[in-house]
């Protein structure tokens, strides 16, 4: 009934991707965390990765292969252990991809899907958060009212991420009929305004914008039929998968770091105190990536995933936490310094507990 | 065309290796195991002419344990057309070149690419073996591969003592990779969904009716020796005492 060992198309995926984050983004995270700009050479040379299009089926283009939720979690955390700013702009296709997928009528696959499945990177962009006090999921503000044969949305998102570059951007609403229905937007779509783009504390890398929806009108096919908390839950497992990430990186630099330091004539590893610190970050690695595991195998056997996903994601926005802070700790003085990525790992994985606030959905 | 690409199973490059308490070889348990980085190389060179030539097949062979599998479906991934895997154990240079050998006739290849050597044992022999046994040429430590429009020769650059050297190579050919030779691509994720339904031939090889009795002997393994702690010296006529009579290199 158990059995933890990934098979051969998920190790095989997994030496990809890992190889790929350490070679190729993991030596642009610094530049791109300071300067919040993203090679365009590596986001041509991750797309040729097929991410994306492998998920999508023949009929639209891509490659028909359906890889399990737990296949993504692999592929999320591996690029998140490269870069989290990187991964997320890489991904970010998905957020279009995958609502459709999943949640989109057969109209709407015919017309967004082979727009991913060209040989050039197509970002995707989805409008989740409000500024609320309490950035909650399950309490939006922003509104979606039917008029007639048309929709009427209205309200402010934040955290947006590529709304610039999109040619379409997923917009989560409370609507009449369920608390949160998801709306398909083109670029350009009048009424929706862009603001300038958010300096923010991590993922530098990747661009987020703050977005004014007023009273935007879009006909009654602009909303997925799907459901659309089931898309808010898969990215929540995509998410965690990537707070893994930070963290599995963060104590992999760690324990490197502790073998070559030397202080009072031994290996720093050696002294107890930094031993057990790089023990129990190991331990909230691995339990952090178990319960996700669970969490994405969930999604695809349970009726209602909820509960794990919730114990997933909030241990998973602790331990990021935790072991990014303890990853600085390790490298002392140094890990100060923005030399060594322990910093903006600990930046980076800040965000997670705030992103999605501790909304059960 | 058909090209046939030899590769091996390694330990990855960064993975600790530990000699086992017998001294008879190393501890596997713990190891990482890829596809000598070489022998990628070599594959990277074949699908490159694939795609640029067409119709050609690329067809891995690897000589090993059955869990050798893992490093032909990275190749399959990486866009190989089948996979070829002689089972045998323990083989030195001479079995492998000899599996090769009687591989290569089955097949007739138009060209065989090898690394040039794994980063295992780093014999370097194997390439150099196989071209002897077959009466073929041999082109070892290219760094560029032009093949001419009619198939018959190929023009390549060898990294030689001291330079370049450009030869002509009539095929078919044994051409062993060096690293600058090309940078190999990622599987992609789509390469490797298609994979899984390449097919790989399995052989047994003692089937194949040649002598797979090693002619080298290992005797004993062993890790080589600590380097002692550097030392700081206060002076330079201290530095030069030292290199004189202690490291006695002047």
């Amino acid at each position: 009934m158990i059995d933890f060992e990934l098979d051969e198309e998920q190790q095989l995926i997994k030496e990809t991707v890992t190889a790929f984050a350490a070679d190729v983004v993991r030596p642009a995270a610094h530049d791109a965390d300071e300067t919040g700009v993203i090679p365009e050479g590596l986001v041509a040379q991750a797309w040729e990765l097929g991410i994306i299009q492998n998920s999508i089926p023949e009929e639209y283009g891509g490659y028909g292969s359906t890889p399990s939720t737990v296949t993504g979690t692999i592929v999320a955390e591996g690029l998140a252990e490269g870069d989290l700013g990187i991964a997320l702009h890489l991904l970010s296709a998905r957020l279009v991809v995958d609502a459709v997928m999943h949640a989109g009528s057969d109209e709407q696959k015919k017309e967004v899907l082979p727009l991913y499945c060209t040989d050039k990177f197509v970002s995707g962009s989805a409008a989740v958060l409000e500024p609320q006090w309490n950035f909650s999921l399950s309490e939006l503000q922003t509104s979606a009212k039917r008029d007639g044969n048309d929709y009427v949305i209205s309200g402010t998102k934040c955290y947006v991420p590529l709304a610039k570059t999109s040619p379409y951007m997923v917009v989560f609403a409370r609507g009449e009929e369920e608390p949160i229905e998801a709306f398909l937007l083109k670029a350009g779509t009048p009424g929706v305004e862009i603001g300038e783009r958010e300096g923010l504390m991590g993922i530098k890398a990747c661009e987020t914008y703050p977005v004014a929806i007023n009273d935007v009108r879009v006909p009654a096919s602009a909303k997925l039929p799907g459901s659309a908390r089931g898309l808010l839950r898969r990215s929540r497992v995509a998410q965690s998968a990537m707070a893994v990430g930070v963290a599995k990186a963060s104590l992999d630099y760690a324990i490197e770091y502790a073998k070559e330091r030397e202080a009072f004539g031994v290996k720093i590893a050696q002294k107890q105190a930094i031993a057990f610190m790089l023990a129990d970050m190991a331990i909230d690695v691995d339990a952090a990536r178990l319960l996700n595991w669970e969490a994405a195998w969930s999604v695809e056997h349970n009726e209602d995933p909820s509960r794990e996903i919730t114990l997933a994601r909030s241990y998973t926005d602790n331990a990021v936490m935790t072991v990014t802070d303890n990853g600085v700790q390790v490298l002392g003085g140094h890990g100060f310094i923005r030399e060594h990525p322990v910093e903006m790992w600990a930046r980076n994985g800040r965000g997670f507990s705030v992103f999605e606030g501790m909304a059960s959905v | 065309m058909k090209i046939l690409v030899a590769i091996k199973r390694v330990p990855d490059a960064e993975t600790t290796i530990k000699v086992n308490p017998e001294g008879t070889g190393i501890v596997n348990a713990g190891v990482k195991w890829v596809v000598n980085p070489f022998c990628e190389i070599a594959i990277e060179e074949a699908l490159k002419i694939k795609e640029t030539k067409g119709d050609v097949e690329v067809v891995l062979v690897t000589v090993g344990r059955s869990e050798s599998q893992e490093q032909l479906r990275t190749g399959l991934a990486m866009g190989a057309d089948r996979a070829i895997l002689v089972t045998a154990e323990n083989l030195d240079t001479t079995g492998v070149s000899r599996v090769l050998a009687k591989i290569v006739e089955k097949e007739s290849p138009d060209v065989v690419f090898l690394g040039k050597q794994a980063i295992d044992d780093d014999s370097n022999e194997v390439g150099q073996m196989l071209a002897q046994r077959l009466g073929w040429a041999q082109a070892c430590y290219i760094s560029e591969f032009n093949m001419a429009d009619d198939a018959k020769s190929a023009q390549v650059v060898r990294e030689i003592d001291g330079g370049m050297r450009t030869d002509k190579v009539m095929l078919p050919a044994i051409i062993t990779a060096d690293l600058r030779l090309n940078e190999p691509r990622y599987a992609s994720l789509p390469g490797i969904m298609k994979a899984r339904k390449k097919p790989l031939e399995e052989i047994d090889g003692a089937s194949l009716g040649v002598d797979l009795e090693p002619k080298i002997i290992i005797k004993s393994m062993a890790p080589p020796p600590a380097r002692a702690a550097g030392r700081l010296v206060e002076s330079v006529d201290e530095l030069i005492n030292a290199l004189k009579n202690e490291a006695k290199v002047l």
